[in-house]
């Protein structure tokens, strides 16, 4: 367990790195980056694309492992986890949203939702009701026999939040939640997040290029080129990023794109 | 929401490319079914007809030569013979249909009761086939399909004496299997001398009962002794036998057949596994989500390869239900169309269902298996970079 601190740490990574080889060149996706998060907060990871950010999210989650580092979520040390301990800490710790939301097409809205609960051990009824409280809590309780053909990008993310939050846990991951949503829903979507973070009190941790996400969380990590930004250098990406500069067209790639 | 619902889902997914897949599994399953139940179809075929007292005896030199019709009596003269009788093809065609469809023999009436005490003829009909030279007594499958009757009156042509007779049909024997039209050698033996031509002097081959199970062995012994020396050289085996040679030549070409069969199940293992392959692969997106929300590599697996099992297995019983419908409605028609011959005493039994649906469940497995495995070992980071 990780010794706390004063206000529980939901997230701590210290001198962490991630490079990959590319041929024999090394590429230093990540390099010594050290934060905490404090559980409960609505964070962000921002920054130009390869700029780090998608590979930072995927060890906060426990899709990858660290080249050097340790990674500490929800009190356990992720960097030290077997692929299969890792799934099973995944189902239990984390929700996952995604710039495209990644339904499965041939499943109802509810069977969506009810996907993770697969993983639990719980009974098809209950898995049915809690599926479908998931759907009340992001306002689709309408919508759950729907397939996401029928449904509206919005509420397919919509979809994939209840989705993310139907087994309870800890944390909400989110890559580029608004990416390919209306300015419309991408706001619903931001505003839903920080619901969620205010009403249930989950950490929710956002990779995002959208400046209007700056009004929702708590907190901006800025990142370039593998390194943390600090003091001056991230009050400039910040500024930067108000002003549009910092955006990519059409968003970023992912949690995937993350390595070479 | 539960894991089949997921498997179901998935199975839905490509409804043609599912359903292609089921129907090639199915037809190699139908396919396997059939070919397994010829053999047991035809050994249950000689149960029913074929006797071990009963005793062939041919000319050694096979059955289109012929022995002296002497021999017959000699026989009847040894220790442990019940009966005896000499048998001669007429090769008859009925005349409605101008070929041959059915077996006819001129045997002797005095004895075909004596030989054949297992068909269960009524004792008045052997009497009458006794009594009438132009007599016959027809296989009750024969009788079905020409919806003859007993006192009828038919005419067959013989397509290897050349003569045209006339038969009144004095007796049925009452075996659905049988179809035989047996005549008196007495009538035919007289046609042919009223034609100028020498009568029947030969047998072509002769049936012995042997009035003991246990005396068959030196029974075929003591028959075969009698012309060892002769012209004539005798051959003797016992009915089943005889009849399992028959379909022996049968039975090698069928594991011809087998070899084929087991050569198209393989090229249909491949078909699934690379129909898996395609599927794991359109699916590579979805998988990758699975395992990024916990999914392990035990579950993927096992949802991966549940689906080829489940879609073999469902394919491999409508396969084996097929067979069973099959060979159900041959047993049905064969009463009435004779050229199907052997084929209406095919049964599909249990160990042969049993069978079937073990291959179909083992080209479920073999092939879902490799695709299953890919898709489940491949780190989960790896997986997402590709699709995301």
């Amino acid at each position: 367990m990780v010794s706390p601190t004063d206000v529980p740490q939901s997230i701590v990574l210290r001198h962490v790195s991630r490079h990959y080889h590319r041929g024999a060149d090394e590429v230093r996706a990540l390099d010594d980056v050290s934060l905490s998060i404090p559980a409960g907060s609505f964070v962000a990871f921002m920054g130009p694309s390869g700029s780090g950010k998608s590979t930072l999210l995927n060890l906060v989650c426990g899709i990858d492992r660290p080249t050097a580092g340790e990674v500490i979520v929800a009190g356990q040390r992720l960097d030290v986890m077997s692929e299969d301990r890792l799934a099973r800490w995944r189902a239990r710790h984390v929700g996952l949203i995604f710039q495209f939301f990644n339904l499965i097409p041939v499943l109802s809205a509810r069977e969506n939702v009810a996907l993770p609960l697969l993983l639990v051990d719980l009974d098809r009824g209950e898995r049915r009701r809690r599926a479908e409280t998931a759907l009340r809590v992001v306002g689709l309780e309408g919508r759950a026999d729907h397939t996401p053909a029928m449904l509206s990008g919005g509420e397919q993310q919509r979809v994939a939040i209840a989705r993310a939050i139907v087994s309870d846990p800890d944390l909400l991951i989110a890559d580029e939640p608004t990416g390919d949503l209306d300015a419309k829903s991408a706001e619903e979507v931001l505003d839903l997040l920080r619901t969620l973070r205010r009403e249930l009190g989950k950490t929710v941790v956002m990779v995002t290029h959208d400046p209007r996400a700056l009004r929702f969380v708590d907190h901006a990590y800025h990142l370039d080129k593998g390194l943390l930004l600090e003091g001056h250098a991230a009050e400039r990406a910040r500024a930067a990023l108000d002003l549009g500069l910092g955006r990519e067209p059409g968003g970023g790639q992912g949690l995937g794109s993350a390595a070479p | 929401m539960t894991y089949l619902a997921l498997v179901r889902a998935n199975l839905r997914r490509n409804r043609l490319r599912t359903a292609l897949t089921g129907v090639a599994v199915a037809l190699a399953t139908l396919l396997v079914c059939l070919l397994l139940a010829m053999p047991a179809g035809l050994d249950a075929f000689v149960s029913r007809v074929a006797s071990n007292t009963r005793v062939s005896v041919i000319n050694r030199a096979g059955l289109v030569y012929s022995m002296p019709y002497s021999l017959v009596r000699k026989i009847r003269g040894l220790p442990g013979v019940a009966d005896a009788m000499a048998v001669v093809w007429y090769g008859g065609a009925y005349e409605e249909r101008g070929k041959l469809t059915f077996p006819s023999f001129a045997v002797e009436a005095d004895h075909f009761g004596g030989v054949y005490p297992d068909y269960h003829i009524p004792p008045a009909e052997l009497a009458a086939f006794r009594q009438y030279r132009d007599g016959a007594i027809v296989g009750r499958a024969t009788m079905r399909v020409y919806h003859w009757r007993i006192g009828q009156r038919v005419t067959l042509r013989s397509a290897i004496w050349p003569v045209d007779l006339d038969f009144r049909i004095v007796g049925e024997i009452p075996n659905a299997d049988l179809g035989a039209f047996y005549i008196s050698r007495e009538y035919l033996d007289q046609a042919l001398q009223a034609k100028g031509l020498p009568g029947l002097g030969i047998a072509g081959l002769i049936w012995v009962r042997v009035a003991q199970p246990e005396a068959v062995k030196s029974v075929m012994r003591m028959v075969d002794d009698l012309s060892r020396n002769s012209d004539a050289p005798t051959s003797s085996q016992t009915e089943k036998s005889f009849f399992s040679s028959f379909l022996a030549t049968l039975k090698d070409f069928m594991t011809i057949i087998m070899a084929v069969t087991a050569l198209v199940s393989l090229c249909i293992v491949f078909i699934a596994a690379n129909t898996a392959s395609l599927a794991v692969r359109e699916r590579s997106a979805e998988i990758a989500l699975m395992k990024a929300l916990g999914f392990g590599r035990r579950p993927i697996f096992s949802l991966l390869l549940v689906e080829t099992v489940l879609l073999c297995a469902l394919s491999g019983g409508a396969g084996v239900a097929l067979a069973v419908g099959i060979t159900t409605a041959l047993r049905v028609f064969a009463g009435r169309i004779p050229e199907l011959g052997p084929l209406g005493a095919f049964y599909v039994t249990g160990p042969v269902i049993a069978l079937g649906l073990g291959l179909a469940l083992l080209v479920g497995v073999v092939s879902g298996l490799a695709p299953a495995w890919g898709a489940a070992r491949r780190p989960v980071a790896e997986t997402m970079r590709e699709v995301f």
